[in-house]
Parts: structure tokens; sequence; C-alpha cells
């Protein structure tokens, strides 16, 4: 590979390109092009709503459609990690994320955009806040904004697949990263008849190899990291001289507003679909004018020509660029009008709202003195439609006149309501006293005698959920906690056990529960006991109170770090992991937990791959160098050695120690198993040595349950014969290699585990 | 990944409802009502797909995919226009031309009869009459078709999504043949079973039309707004457990009605039900004592059937016969 080659341009054409009708969605589009364009590599990490198009990829590459290298980091920073690498090594990356992924990664959006690293992120919008909510809104979008990223916007399914093919094409034409923005939900999920190139051929030619192509003046070109015969420093440390480089950065700004209409005006040549900085619809004389991103401005479409049909012209503007930010093309658009509704599925809290200012100070410059109003609306899982663009009309039209206080308001909500004052809703649940839950013998706790009927007495921490029919998660969380004495505080990670627990405005939590984010109730974990300890030498509190966080495997993929970190530090919490093998919230995703040759919605069997590649993690010996005081798996096939070892974790804590725990947990809805055979098919997982049953206590390792002592040991052909559908092709003659290998696995991590037990050294 | 409308295009049976029903955007907006895992997305899908490339049709396909398990509500939109027609709104349909109701028990608590139009065509899953379904449904006016489809599907061994989509394609004026072939090409290995239930469906279907006779009144569509807002919500969207717990809601409807059978002469209170249970609010346990099954909170997963030591003996769990719903 060599580097700074001046590539050959294709001569701009006018021969339209055949397009062939497809019906897709939007996550599908972006895929589409994701394949078309023929990127060297994709760093990936699942999140709702974006997921799809990630999978619809790796789908592809399954299927040997591409072979672009498809890489699931450890989490979103990781994905874009990846990506950069790629980058740096003069390939071509592109990723796709949402929400919380976005913010994850948001550490390594300036770098690459400061390296100069041309790439593409699809951004799937979707609100980021807490109480969680997967649904849409901007605020990832509006993060991004300084952060030195080309930003094109999508408002439907068709500009989703075309604006990533134009992406990547101005990003390396001035050496910038540049984000594909479509609205989660209402573009990703929404199923459109739409237009694409016929032959991948055409759309490779458009967007040319990857050109090492100077910048600026010719020069400052992109260079690459592998040319080892023209050594190169990349990122390297710098002080003073910064501030040339957020020049370079402005003025490639500058170039891409150059080179943009040039690439539009090609695209439109070879497609017949012409985008542009912004479109305008309706009447640019009109009096009225309403601005919204993407699917706002869609919608308000219809209301412009609803009015039109009424005589009553108005004017209607979607930015499709927002950077480098089109400010002379927005303020012609906007034209004549007086009054501006300027729409937003976020807020700037205590301030004005991003579009709105960017706006007002375009306006203010060129001496236009219209009036804006501000409307944050469709966050959540509230929609933008007809009506609603009606109302911003209605709004422009009667504004200041309304009774509403609120709504006299420059800037306001809409789609808001203030709640019912008279609401006072009765006491349903009675708090659960410690004394009620003392069913663990006397203070002895661990050694005392198992009585499940006893036991059974223990007041449920929790009930009445909305997991699916046969859940694991809930039936091991159940066991577990019946063998947790006293008061219990517990934090969730984001998964499943959260979400079918806590719909708002409902709880199925009787003791006090917190969500804090998907990878960090660990580290929330150590800063409430911490605070606990606090109180406690200060006498203020007076309650023994035990720390349960819970997590799914995903969990303690994303948040290893922080796990290690607890475990390292000997926090005094339990940390409870049930393992299902995959990212179940997020529709069944890999992780690095689930077994070789699993199917997971982003691990398909197809000519180029069969399934999960790697073996399972081990997440118990990953934990052993940080030498907590607890480490233990359990299943609920086993109930008298999960309570007792819970009974023994909730020991530790007491005695300021760490305990980790993990339990096996069935997921009938994307294992595709039974709904009844939870236990039946946990205790073959157990007793296939797929989870062996084992705790460590101060380093010294103890298998509590042997099934081959037991006679009962069995091949793990016989767990995945009962472990549904995602693991049918392991059962198939025709992968008898895989699942030999799958064995030899197991069996050695067995042996190694036995060795250990056997000594008081190992 | 896609369907290429590689196909020449026919124009649709010029009596089908979809041309007939249409609103002021010009689309025909039908929702399917149906609960996670009933496969009515996949469904949906192939309806909306199928009939765009054979019948050059245009419009949308918005499923309202969140976090949904299996067995909470959940609902497709589908909207139909000509070619031409711009397709600008996204999101559910709130004003539907055409309802499929794969669970009559979903009919109350969703208030499904808010936002339907006049004259609208209902499909409903259930082994009523119309005119039983009628009042259910509060329908203005407008047709209602029953079918027993999940008494089709459990004898057919398919799932509830063939019977109903047989009768709404059918409904919809598409011919039976067309979606026949499509669904025998998407799932090759149950094609059996699946065309089994396709053809009982449209076969035993049954269908009652109901003039405007001012007995239900058309209502506006249902928009979520609760009683706690930004004056009361509590600091950080906290929520009080002790006045908003889950234990009072009826979640009847995730277990479709089958909840097991309970004997208390037979059992011994062993408690490993109670261990085994998909939700420790399902079963009823008092004073150390397994007294019964809380059908509100019961998910139907048999899984205490299973483990129960005395089903075996006295049957002190059983699988309830029959379908009920
Ligand atoms: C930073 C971040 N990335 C991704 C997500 C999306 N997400 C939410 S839950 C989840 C999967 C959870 O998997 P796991 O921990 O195994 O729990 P399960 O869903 O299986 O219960 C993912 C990927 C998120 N919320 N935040
Ligand atoms: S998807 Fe799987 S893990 Fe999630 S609630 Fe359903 S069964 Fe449980
Ligand atoms: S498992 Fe059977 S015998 Fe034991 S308590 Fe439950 S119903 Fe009674
Ligand atoms: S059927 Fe499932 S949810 Fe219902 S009581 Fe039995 S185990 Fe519990």
């Amino acid at each position: 590979m060599t580097a700074t080659i001046e590539i050959e341009r294709n001569p701009a054409t006018n021969t339209k390109c055949a397009q062939r009708t497809i019906i897709a969605n939007g996550n599908e589009a972006v895929a589409r092009a994701i394949v078309d364009i023929g990127y060297d590599g994709e760093g990936y990490y699942p999140i709702t709503p974006s997921s799809e198009a990630g999978e619809v990829v790796s789908k592809a590459f399954a299927a040997g459609e591409t072979d672009l290298a498809f890489v699931v980091g450890t989490s979103e920073l990781a994905a874009i990690g990846i990506c950069a690498g790629m980058a740096v090594a003069g390939g071509r990356a592109v990723d796709v994320t949402s929400a919380n992924g976005l913010l994850l990664k948001i550490e390594e959006l300036p770098a690459i955009a400061g390296l100069g690293l041309p790439m593409v992120l699809n951004l799937s919008t979707r609100d980021v806040s807490a109480p969680l909510n997967i649904k849409n809104g901007h605020t990832d979008l509006y993060a991004t904004l300084g952060l030195g990223w080309i930003i094109l916007m999508a408002p439907n399914v068709q500009a989703a697949y075309d604006m990533n093919i134009i992406a990547i094409k101005i990003a390396e034409a001035v050496n910038l990263p540049a984000i594909v923005a479509y609205d989660g939900f209402h573009t990703s999920h929404a199923n459109r008849r739409f237009d694409v190139f016929a032959d991948r051929e055409d759309v490779r030619r458009f967007v040319g190899p990857p050109p090492f192509c100077g910048t600026l003046e010719g020069k400052n070109g992109r260079f690459s990291f592998l040319d080892v015969n023209h050594p190169r420093t990349f990122g390297p440390y710098m002080n003073d001289d910064l501030i040339n480089s957020k020049v370079q950065l402005d003025l490639k700004f500058e170039k891409a507003y150059q080179l943009l209409p040039g690439i539009f005006d090609e695209y439109a040549g070879l497609t017949g679909r012409r985008y542009g900085f912004v479109e305008q619809y309706g009447d640019r004389s009109a009096r009225h004018c309403l601005v919204g991103l993407n699917t706002i401005g869609e919608a308000a479409r219809d209301a412009v020509d609803r009015l039109a049909a009424q005589d009553r012209a108005t004017n209607l503007v979607i930015p499709t660029v927002l950077r480098p930010w089109p400010e002379q093309e927005i303020v012609d658009a906007i034209g004549s009008a007086g009054r501006i509704v300027v729409a937003e599925r976020a807020s700037q809290y205590g301030a004005n709202n991003y579009l709105a200012n960017e706006i007002g100070a375009a306006l203010q410059r060129r001496g236009n003195a219209a009036t804006i109003l501000q409307r944050t609306c469709g966050v959540g899982g509230l929609t933008i439609t007809l009506d609603d663009a009606l109302a911003f009309y209605e709004l422009a039209d009667r504004w200041p006149n309304f009774d509403d206080t609120d709504a006299r308001r420059v800037k306001w909500y809409h789609g808001a309501w203030p709640g019912d004052p008279n609401y006072n809703p009765p006491q349903t649940i009675q708090p659960i006293a410690a004394s009620a839950c003392q069913y663990n013998g006397n203070g002895d706790g661990a050694a005392s005698k198992v009585d499940l009927r006893v036991l059974s007495n223990m007041p449920t921490r929790f009930d009445k959920h909305a997991a699916c029919p046969g859940c694991g998660i809930f039936t091991n969380l159940n066991l577990f906690l019946r063998g947790i004495d006293g008061h219990v505080c517990l934090l969730f990670n984001t998964g499943c056990g959260m979400v079918v627990t806590t719909g708002y405005p409902l709880t199925s939590f009787k003791v006090p529960y917190f969500h804090n984010l998907f990878h960090n109730a660990c580290s929330t974990a150590t800063g409430v006991v911490e605070m606990i300890k606090r109180f406690k030498t200060r006498g203020d509190l007076p309650e023994d109170i035990t720390v349960i966080a819970v997590t799914g495997d995903g969990g303690d993929d994303i948040g290893m770090d922080q796990l290690v970190g607890c475990a390292l530090r000997d926090d005094p919490f339990i940390m409870l992991e049930y393992d299902n093998k995959g990212y179940m919230n997020t529709g069944g995703q890999l992780c690095y937990s689930g077994f070789k040759g699993q199917i997971n919605s982003n691990a398909h069997y197809g000519s180029q791959q069969r399934g999960k590649t790697r073996h399972h993690k081990d997440i118990i010996e990953i934990l052993r160098g940080a030498t907590p005081s607890y480490l233990a798996t359990a299943s609920e096939a086993h109930p008298a050695d999960m309570i007792r070892k819970a009974r023994k974790a909730q020991a530790v804590t007491r005695g300021g120690g760490f305990a980790f725990v993990k339990v096996i947990s069935v997921c009938p809805l994307n294992w595709g198993m039974t709904e009844h055979g939870g236990v039946e098919t946990v205790e073959a997982i157990v007793n296939a040595c797929m989870h062996p049953l084992l705790e460590i206590e101060r380093g010294i390792t103890r298998i509590t349950v042997d099934p081959e002592k037991k006679g009962k040991k069995v091949g793990v052909g016989e767990a995945f014969k009962l472990m549904g559908s995602a693991y049918r092709p392991l059962c198939e003659s025709k992968n008898a290699d895989l699942l030999a290998e799958i064995q030899a696995e197991v069996d050695h991590r067995w042996a190694r585990l036995k060795a250990m037990a056997e000594s008081q050294v190992l | 990944m896609t369907t290429a409308t590689r196909e020449i295009p026919t124009p649709l049976p010029a009596d089908s409802p979809v041309l007939a029903m249409r609103d002021e955007l010009g689309m025909c907006n039908i929702l399917l009502s149906a609960l996670g895992g009933d496969g009515a997305n996949m469904a949906a899908k192939l309806m909306f797909k199928v009939a765009c490339t054979r019948w050059n049709l245009d419009g949308g396909y918005d499923a309202r995919y969140g976090s949904e398990k299996k067995g909470t509500a959940t609902d497709v939109s589908v909207r139909f226009c000509s070619v031409g027609t711009p397709v600008r709104q996204s999101g559910p349909t709130t004003n539907p031309h055409v309802l499929a109701v794969f669970h009559q028990s979903l009919i109350e608590p969703l208030q499904l009869w808010r936002g339907l139009r006049r004259g609208a065509l209902c499909i409903v899953n259930s082994h009523h009459s119309p005119d039983v379904v009628r009042e259910r449904m509060r329908l203005h006016s407008g047709t209602v078709v029953c079918v027993d489809a999940t008494r089709i599907a459990a004898e057919c061994g398919s799932r509830l999504n063939m019977p109903m989509a047989a009768v709404l394609c059918h409904q919809l004026g598409f011919p039976d043949h067309v979606f026949r072939n499509a669904i025998a090409k998407q799932w090759p290995n149950a094609a059996e079973r699946n065309l089994g239930a396709f053809d009982r469906a449209i076969g035993e279907a049954t269908r009652a039309t109901f003039a405007d006779d001012g007995r239900f009144a058309i209502e506006a569509g249902v928009v979520t707004r609760g009683p706690l807002g930004w004056r009361n919500m509590l600091n950080g969207g906290t929520i009080d457990a002790l006045t908003h717990s889950t234990v009072g809601r009826d979640n009847r409807i995730a277990a479709g009605g089958r909840v097991p059978e309970f004997h208390a002469e037979s059992c011994s209170n062993c408690g490993i039900c109670l261990t085994v249970c998909s939700d420790p609010g399902g079963l009823l346990w008092r004073e150390g004592r397994m007294t019964g099954i809380d059908d509100r909170f019961c998910k139907g997963c048999m899984r205490c059937v299973e483990a129960c030591p005395e089903t075996k003996k006295g049957h002190a769990l059983t699988v309830p016969l029959g379908i009920s719903e």
C-alpha cells in the first residue's frame, strides 16, 4: 500500500446509472449502502434503534456478499476505536450507533476529526436520558455539533441510503469524518419503497478507491500508518501549535462547503435524486415558516400542502446539512417569513435550543429580525405528524394570543402535559421489614440448613414483571434473593431485567432500586456502599443494608473494566450476573460469553461464517486475577447450592469484601427454546460442565457440584439439544467439527478447574 | 434483505377495500394489534412487500418496536396508497380503516375502538359471532369478520399470524393464491401447516356488516397522558414503590388464558413451584402454603407443572385442556 497518491477520479458522467426499486427499512437501507460502497471494515456495537443496520451487514458477510472486516467491540468506544485503526491503516471504515452509544464513543470523535481520518458514522437518532428511553430524540445528534464531523441529515429511508454514499465521498475529499443522521424508529424501522443502484459497481465507481489526496492547497493529505518505507508519527503530543490544527479543521469545512454542491450534482446526474444543503418546501414568500429536521420536516410537508389547499401559503425548511453550516442557504430558504417556528427533538435546558440559536444568529447577521418560536417536540415515544405540524403553523399565526401562559412562551414543549393536580393514589404495598426476611438460620448464614419450604416465606423483593414466559432472569434472581436476609438495595444495569420491571409509572420492586447506565451498576454500587460506610460511621444509618448490583452478561462485556475495578478494590457488595449468552434486550446480538457456533442476530451461518466465531468468555477466570473475596457460579437447577452461595456472598460483603456470583439464565425467546424447559436445560448445561458450579474463596477454588463424580456428566451436544434453535446448527452432523472443538475447550477448562480445586496453591 | 420489484405489477382488483378506503392523504390505514411473539410483524411485512410489488401500491410499514417481550402488547401499522402519492408520515396509525385484533382480550385494555373510522373493517380472532364482537368492539359502523384463529393455529400447528393474515389479506381483496405462494416461499419448512391454517381461516371466517344505528359513537384516537405530568412527576422521574407498584396491574393478556390448574388436595407444599416460577407473583403462596395461581400475573410458561413432584402422583399442577381465549 502506498500513501499520498492522487487517485484517479471518475470523470463526472451525466449518464444515469440503472436503479432498482426495493422495499426495506432505514436500517436496511444503510446496510445496503455499506455493502454497496464496499467498505474495508465496520466496528460494531449494538444499540437500539441502530442495531439492525449492523446485523444486516453481518448477515451479508456470513453469506459471502461482502468481505469487509466486521468486528464487534466490547463497547461503542471500542467499536469506533477499531474504526480509527482501520482508517489510519488506510482502510475505509464505517460504524452505526445511537444515543448512549454515541455518547460513549464521543471521546473518539474529536480525535478522529483532528487526525483527519475520513470515515462514516451512521447515527440512528435516539434520545439520551434518565429515566431511560429508547425512542426518538436528537440529544445524541446535537452532542456532535462541535466535534469536527461533517453532518448530513437523512429525512427518509431513501435519503438514508443516498446520504451514506454521498457522505463517504465528501469525507474522503476533505479528510474529515462524516455522520449520517436518520431518525430512530421513524426512519430506521420504517419500511418504504425506494431506489438503489442496480449495480454495486456504479456506486464503487462514484466513490472511487480511498483517495490519499491533499486536503488544503493540495497538501496536508492523508497518509497510511502502514507505510513502513516512509514512517510517520500520527497523533503527536501538541502544545501551542494546536490552534493551527483547529484552523485546518475549519478550512476543511470551508472546502467541504465548496465541494458538496458538485457532489450533489454528480449524484443527481447518476441517480436522478437531488440533494442539497437544505430542502425548502412551500412558499418562500410566506409569512410563516417551520424549520424541522428529518421526519419532522417530512411530516410537515403534508401540512404545507393542506394549508395551500386552503389558500394559506406557508414555508417549510428542512436542513439536510448541519456541518458545514449552510448559513446562506438556510437564510435564503426561510425567505421573507416574519414568524419562524423551529421544532426540535431536543432541548437545550436553561438556554435557547440548538437549531433555533443557529438560525437566530444567522438571521441576525443578515439584519433579518424575524421572530423565532421554539418548540421541543417528538421526544421519547411521541411522534410528529401532520396534525402536530398544523399546530406549529397555528402557533406561528396566533402567537402570543393564547390564554395559556405556557403557550405564550417563546420556548416551550409541544406534547408535554402538567398532570392531574388531584391525583393522589392509595398505598398498595407495605415496605418490607428486615424482621420479615430472617429465614436464614440464626446468624450462621451459609452454614444453616437450606429448607426451601421455610424459605418460601421470604417476602419477594420484586414480582409482577413483564418478562417473557419462562425467562430465567427472575427465577434466578428470586431464588438468590431468598438466600439474602434483611434489607436489600438493588442496582441494575440496562438489559431485559430492568426494562421489564420498571415501566413508568409502575415498578415491580418493593425494595429500593436504581438503574443508572448499561455498564456501571457496579461502580454505582461502589459509590453507594462507600456512603453506607460513611453514614454508619457517623451514626446516621442504623439499618444493615446489603447492596446487590444485577447485570446481564452483556453488562459485563461493556462494563468489564469497571467490574474488575470493583473486584480489585474488593468493594463490599454483591454483583450478580445473569448469563443468558447474548444482548437479549436489544434483540439477541452476540456477547463474548456466548458459545462458539451459537447463532446471534449479528453472527450467522453462511459460506463465510458459522455463527459466533470464538469460545465463551470465562468471567470467573478473568476476575480471579483481581483477587476479590468471593467468586461463585450458581444455577437454578441447584437451589440449595445457590442459596448457600447467596448466604456466603452476603456474609462476605458484611465482612467488607466483594462477592461476584454468575448464574446461567435461559432466554426462551432468543434461544428459541420451550418456555417450560428452563430447569432441565440449565441442569444439562451444568452436567455438561459448560457452567461448572464452583466457588473461589480468597483464592481457594472449590467445585460445589461435580457432575463427573455423580456420574451425570454429559457431552455438550446434550445441552445444546435442549438449548433451542440458536444452538441447532451445533447439533447437525455437518458441524460436527465445531461441536468437537467446543467439547475439547469445555473439557480443557474443566480439567484445569479440577486441578485448581485439588490444589491449595493454584 | 429486500424484495426486488421485478415482476410486472398488475392492477389490484377493483373491489378491494384498499382502493375504496382512503384518508385525506390518500392512504388506506391498517392496524394490527397483537402480542409480542404472535408473528404480527413478520406477517404484516410480508403482506406489505407483496402487495406493493404485485399491485404496484406504495405506502409504509411502521411497527411499534421497542423492548417488547413475548406476551406484551404491540402493534403494526401498514398504509397503502397509489404510487405517486407522497408517503411522508411515519409511526403508528391512530385512525385505522382496517383493524386486525390478534387477541380479543386486547380490545378493552387498549380501547381498540378508539380512533376507528366510520365503516371500518375489523378482523377479530374470536370464536364468537360478529354480532357479539361488534358489541365488544363498540363499533360505530362497518364490518366485523370473526375467525377462531387461536384454535385454527393450534390445530394446524401454525403461528397465530397465519390465520389472521389469511383473513386480513382475503378481506382486503388480495387474491388468495398470491399470499399462499408468498407464504410457502417465505417459510418453506412450515408451508403445509401454514397453508392449512390459511385455507381453514378463510373458509371458517364469519362476517357481518353493521350500519350506523346510533349505538356507538366515533371516538377520537387514544392519547396516552397519565395523571403524572411535569408538575407532579417526582424528582428525576422517580417512582414511589408504595403507591405505584405493579401488584395491582392485570397482566392476564400475556398468558392468553393458559394458566395451570392447581389441585390443593394433591399438593405437599414443597415450595418447588415457587422456586421455578417465571414470576414470583404468579403463584399465591400464603403462610407456608401453596394456595393457587394468580392468573393476573401467571405467564403461562408451565415451568411449575414441569417441576412439581406431585404432578405425576396426584396432579397438583396440570396444564389446562382446551384453548380459552
Ligand atoms: C452505552 C450503551 N450501549 C448500548 C446500549 C444498548 N443496550 C441496552 S441493553 C443491551 C444489552 C444488554 O445485554 P445483557 O447485559 O446481556 O442483558 P440482557 O439484555 O441479556 O438482559 C444493550 C446492547 C446501551 N443502553 N448503552
Ligand atoms: S428476551 Fe430473553 S432474557 Fe429478555 S425477557 Fe425475554 S426471555 Fe428473558
Ligand atoms: S411444586 Fe407441586 S407439590 Fe410442591 S408446592 Fe408446588 S404445587 Fe405443591
Ligand atoms: S405457569 Fe409459569 S408463571 Fe404461571 S405459575 Fe407456573 S411457573 Fe409461574
